[in-house]
């Protein structure tokens, strides 16, 4: 690890200009669990490192029928695992953040680092697209808010600007006719990075799917939603026709690489085996 | 069953308390003032001839004390590579600094120039003729050419008779052999019982297949370590993480070319070895030159990706293999051909291919086995070296064998098992041996014949055999004025060794196990011990602690004569106490007694020596029986249920056993499913836990691990070596279990997903 000066804000306005100061210079500690990996390997070499450990307001979970849910940027994997409000209403997102390394990894790591890190196999990323997640950005005065779907640009590429910090994510208030799932493909059991992630989400009406939500991960440069198998299943009554074809167009519409994991073909296809399964739980899980 | 006191019991380790409490010191706790850190900078190619090496940036580095490359090796003998690298990531030298990360900058800053040279990485590329030749091996005959070769020579000495036409006969299929000439062939084995052609061809069936097991790394939690002091004497201390610490004296004076008087190796508490922690140029060499050329300490670690790149892992292999049945199940003629992927060093484990034979009566059995040359790191030994790989093969052929006859798994291998008194096909007679028991201890276990699946669910089972090793060690049993009892010795406590040591001297000496402490030498101070590998630990030094024990009982027993005025036929030793066995008053001296007494006496304190170099150990076996389900979308293996019996001899503490027991399954299971060293044109790819799949607890549920006892003739009360049978059978034991649940057989390990979906694909969803 090369040497660095470390930074402990106390305040928003405190972090973002040191943050402003040091630019590209300047990596965010949040959990950690990405950004010293990359700093004892030397792919990340910042000069400073500025934690976001004492800054008050971006770290938690709160809910209201009306704004829906808030989790902050700092808030911990294992707190939105444990949170039975996000296990009920948005049960993607639990089960994404519970796939998300140990447990002792998940008491550091950070739904913010994980998104934005920008990888494509981020566990979160794939259940944030089908619960409509807004990203909130801050930088300096002014603060924006970017629809996950258009947060990610690339591998590792996102559309925070420097000087700007990610402080949370709101999703919209769910009924209890809603249900959703996140599984992930891998080889062991736990704490394995996902070859393929998919999370679909759902509301019933009167035995019919009225809304259907599909996110990938790991399949293409960004996490992406597979829009043409969500219109397959949207107004269906969910058969088993249905599902195949959902399961096939969600392949379609994914772009897998080869890699020293499994070839893109196994992850199309497994792209359709989750699909199937997890539409199939969704709709299970709206109906309880 | 209670004829023992404190041996078979299931005590506590004596190690127990630190290293629950982080107390026990491994390598990387050892730290001196003013100590420098080492790194060792490496090939960044997979093969090219080295140009040149430059340093002169890297000596400039504040902080940087020294840099080492092979020339600075006194004997010359290979440490660093020269001339040319032959693996991506191989060491070229080393740098000590003030600092770890002061030590990294200087690496990266050596600059090596390359003249690249081709890459051959695939075992069966590297036996063409075509492929580059790694380090100028002399070729070699494949078995049929080795034959003709053989059988020409000997009609080449016949005079009387004339043989012209059988000369020319296979002069010609000689000619037609050429794809029988094998390159970079580093070693070779060959065995044979019978004539296993003919075997093929009095058989009902024969069943062929082509076996390949990729190269695994140990794993062990703790990555090479050692810290170095040299002293302006020249005398040198080694601090060293390693399963043999004479071993890595005698290999530092070799390569530094000095007495082994000079040199005291440090055994240090060892985060595991399974037979990969023997290496001496990984960072004991590096830290022991540094050290002279700096007069300061030095410590040298390997990082993980190191491990990786630089380690010595376990050699996979290509087994190509045949067996002949009949149809009621006798087992006719194995024949095996294998090729070992020993990497830039030679070796592999070519000669325990033998164990394709199992542990099953074969009339003819044939194998020729081939160590070869590729670019990658050299390989060595990892638990059972050699045996998991052979009995993947041939156990998976047997249930081929038992899927087309329709005979059930284990009535197969019960019918054709070994007994006392059978010929081992290309071996001796077999001793007293527990194959039946053992196999019919897991089964009974898992109610085989009633055995139960849901769809997609299936039962694998197979068997592994091993023997344990023995080599010397020695043992010293001091009894002291309290009664308290202490064994020294230099032997590296592996998985609970000393812990066996201590309770066979309390055993013979009558005394509780918490009286018993025992003491590691360093080189300097301990007896000579072999290493702590083959399994031979408890075997080697359980003897030794037994003999020495016995042998400060029979001192004690002659203190107790003297001091009680009788003959020695008349005082026994029992409960911790030597008491008269006649005589009307009793009369009794606890060992706390004797022990001051034996101070004032000519003959001195109370020292039982053992020592012992080899006894001829027994053949242990392994069973294990998997219940796996695989869903047929993803290809995804859960495991249900995981039963794993032994022939352990006699369990001296039966938690360390099933501790045993229970390792090999989980490395087994993880070899079968998960583990494999990638490479691609650049070398290893994955030379890191993130996608080197090592599988945690919730991958393997619980484990049922079953004892069986056939007692060693030689092992103290019977005991086996149980560290190394309960890897050989695992592989084989996932294999047939997802056969069992798919319909599909992959012989191409590890078993991932895809390849089960795929395999799936071509066979038409055969799920059963």
């Amino acid at each position: 690890m090369r040497n660095f000066e470390y930074f402990e804000p106390k305040t928003f306005a405190e972090a973002s200009a040191l943050l402003t100061r040091y630019g590209g210079e300047a990596e965010l500690l949040g959990g950690g669990t990405d950004l010293i990996i990359g700093m004892k390997d030397r792919t990340l070499t910042p000069g400073y490192v500025i934690s976001l450990e004492h800054v008050p307001g971006i770290e938690g979970i709160t809910y209201d029928d009306c704004d829906g849910l808030w989790v902050g940027a700092m808030t911990k994997m294992r707190a939105i695992e444990r949170s039975s409000i996000v296990r009920e209403r948005y049960t993607a997102l639990a089960e994404g953040a519970e796939e998300v390394g140990s447990i002792q990894i998940r008491n550091l790591a950070t739904l913010g680092g994980n998104i934005a890190h920008g990888s494509p196999a981020a566990d979160t990323a794939a259940a944030l697209l089908v619960l409509d997640a807004q990203v909130k950005i801050a930088g300096g005065e002014v603060e924006r808010s970017v629809p996950i779907a258009d947060f990610y640009l690339g591998p590792g590429q996102t559309v925070l600007r420097t000087g700007e910090i990610l402080t949370g994510f709101s999703m919209p208030a769910r009924s209890a006719n809603s249900g959703s799932q996140y599984l992930k493909h891998k080889i062991r059991q736990v704490m394995d990075l996902a070859f393929v992630g998919v999370a679909t989400s759902v509301s019933l009406s009167n035995g019919t799917v009225t809304d259907t939500k599909i996110g990938l991960a790991a399949v293409a440069p960004k996490p992406i939603r597979a829009t043409d198998a969500e219109a397959i299943i949207t107004g269906s009554s969910l058969s088993g026709e249905v599902l195949r074809q959902a399961a096939g167009a969600a392949a379609g519409q994914s772009s897998p690489i080869s890699d020293l994991r499994c070839t893109a073909e196994h992850r199309r296809e497994i792209v359709a085996a989750l699909t199937k399964e997890t539409a199939t739980t969704a709709v299970a899980r709206a109906q309880v | 069953m209670s004829e023992h006191a404190v041996v078979g019991k299931r005590l506590p380790r004596v190690d127990a308390l630190e290293k629950v409490t982080g107390a026990a010191k491994y390598g990387a706790d050892i730290n001196f003032p003013g100590m420098l850190h080492a790194r060792i900078f490496r090939s960044t190619e997979v093969h090219a001839k080295i140009v040149g090496i430059d340093t002169s940036e890297a000596e400039k580095l504040p902080g940087v004390h020294a840099i080492i490359t092979q020339d600075d090796i006194p004997t010359g003998r290979a440490v660093f590579a020269k001339d040319k690298v032959l693996y991506y990531g191989e060491a070229l030298g080393a740098v000590a600094a003030t600092d770890p990360d002061i030590a990294e900058e200087a690496a990266d800053l050596v600059k090596v120039e390359y003249e690249p040279l081709t890459v051959v990485q695939d075992v069966m590329e590297s036996i063409k003729p075509d492929s580059p030749n790694l380090l100028n091996d002399k070729t070699k005959d494949g078995p049929r050419r080795r034959v003709i070769t053989r059988q020409l020579k000997k009609l080449s000495k016949v005079t009387d008779e004339d043989n012209s036409a059988e000369i020319d006969r296979l002069n010609t299929e000689l000619e037609g052999l050429d794809d029988e000439i094998y390159y970079n062939v580093a070693g070779e084995t060959h065995e044979s019982a019978g004539d296993a052609e003919k075997g093929f061809a009095e058989s009902d069936i024969v069943v062929e297949g082509t076996y390949t097991i990729p190269r695994v790394h140990q794993v062990y939690m703790e990555p090479h370590v050692s810290v170095a002091h040299a002293e302006p004497s020249g005398k040198l201390t080694v601090w060293a993480s390693t399963q043999g610490h004479f071993a890595i004296r005698s290999g530092i004076a070799g390569v530094l070319g000095i007495p082994l008087s000079d040199i005291n190796v440090v055994g240090v508490t060892m985060g595991g070895g399974f037979g990969g922690r023997f290496n001496i140029q990984a960072t004991h060499v590096p830290a022991v030159i540094l050290s002279q050329k700096t007069g300061r300490p030095v410590k040298a670690q390997l990082t993980r990706e190191e491990e990786f790149l630089d380690g010595r892992p376990g050699a996979g292999c290509i087994i190509k293999l045949k067996t002949g049945a009949m149809n009621d199940g006798t087992l006719v003629a194995r024949k095996a051909l294998a090729f070992w992927d020993c990497g830039s060093v030679a070796g592999g484990p070519i000669a325990n291919t033998i164990r394709i034979r199992g542990v099953y009566k074969f009339p003819h059995l044939q194998m020729d086995a081939y160590a070869v040359h590729t670019n990658k790191s050299g390989t060595t030994s990892y638990r059972a070296p050699g045996a998991p790989q052979a009995i993947f093969a041939g156990e998976s052929q047997l249930d081929e064998i038992a899927d087309i006859i329709g005979m059930d798994p284990v009535d197969l291998r019960m019918k054709n098992m070994r007994e006392e008194g059978d010929q081992v096909p290309a071996g001796a007679i077999e001793p007293i041996v527990g194959y039946k028991e053992t196999l019919q201890a897991a089964a009974d276990a898992v109610d085989w014949w009633n055995r139960k699946k849901e769809p997609n669910q299936g039962w694998g089972v197979a068997v592994g055999d091993w023997t344990n090793g023995c080599g010397p060690g020695a043992v010293y049993v001091s009894v002291h004025e309290d009664g308290s009892i202490r064994l020294f010795h230099g032997s590296m406590d592996i998985t609970g060794t000393d812990t066996a040591m201590a309770q066979i001297a309390a055993e013979v000496l009558t005394v509780p196990y918490d009286q018993v402490s025992i003491t590691r030498g360093d080189t300097n101070s301990a007896p000579y011990n072999t290493g702590s590998g083959g399994s031979v630990v408890t075997f080697t030094m359980g003897n030794t602690a037994k003999l020495a024990a016995e042998d400060a009982r029979q001192r004690l027993l002659e203190l107790a004569s003297q001091r009680l005025n009788t003959d020695i036929a008349n005082v026994e030793l029992k409960d911790g106490k030597v008491s008269l066995t006649n005589g009307d008053a009793p009369k009794s001296l606890s060992l706390g007694e004797l022990a001051a007494y034996s101070l004032s006496t000519t003959g001195g304190p109370i020292v039982g020596k053992g020592s012992l170099s080899g006894k001829l150990s027994a053949p242990a076996v392994a069973v294990q029986i998997a219940k796996v389900e695989v869903n047929p979308e993803t290809g995804t293996t859960k495991v249900l249920k995981t039963v794993a019996s032994q022939d352990v001899g006699f369990a001296i503490n039966p938690i360390a056993v099933e501790g045993q027991i229970e390792g090999g399954v989980v490395q087994g299971y993880a070899w079968s499913m998960m583990e494999e060293m990638q490479y691609d044109e650049k070398g290893n790819v994955n030379p890191g836990f993130v996608d080197y799949r090592v599988p945690t607890s919730a991958d393997i549920p619980r484990i049922e691990s079953v004892i069986v006892e056939v007692p060693a003739p030689n092992g103290p009360y019977g005991a086996k070596g149980v560290g190394e049978p309960s890897l050989t059978p695992t592989l084989a034991t996932f294999a047939n279990a997802v056969t069992d649940a798919t319909g599909v057989r992959i012989n191409d390990l590890p078993i991932k997903p895809e390849k089960i979906v795929n395999a799936l694909k071509s066979n038409g969803n055969g799920s059963r």
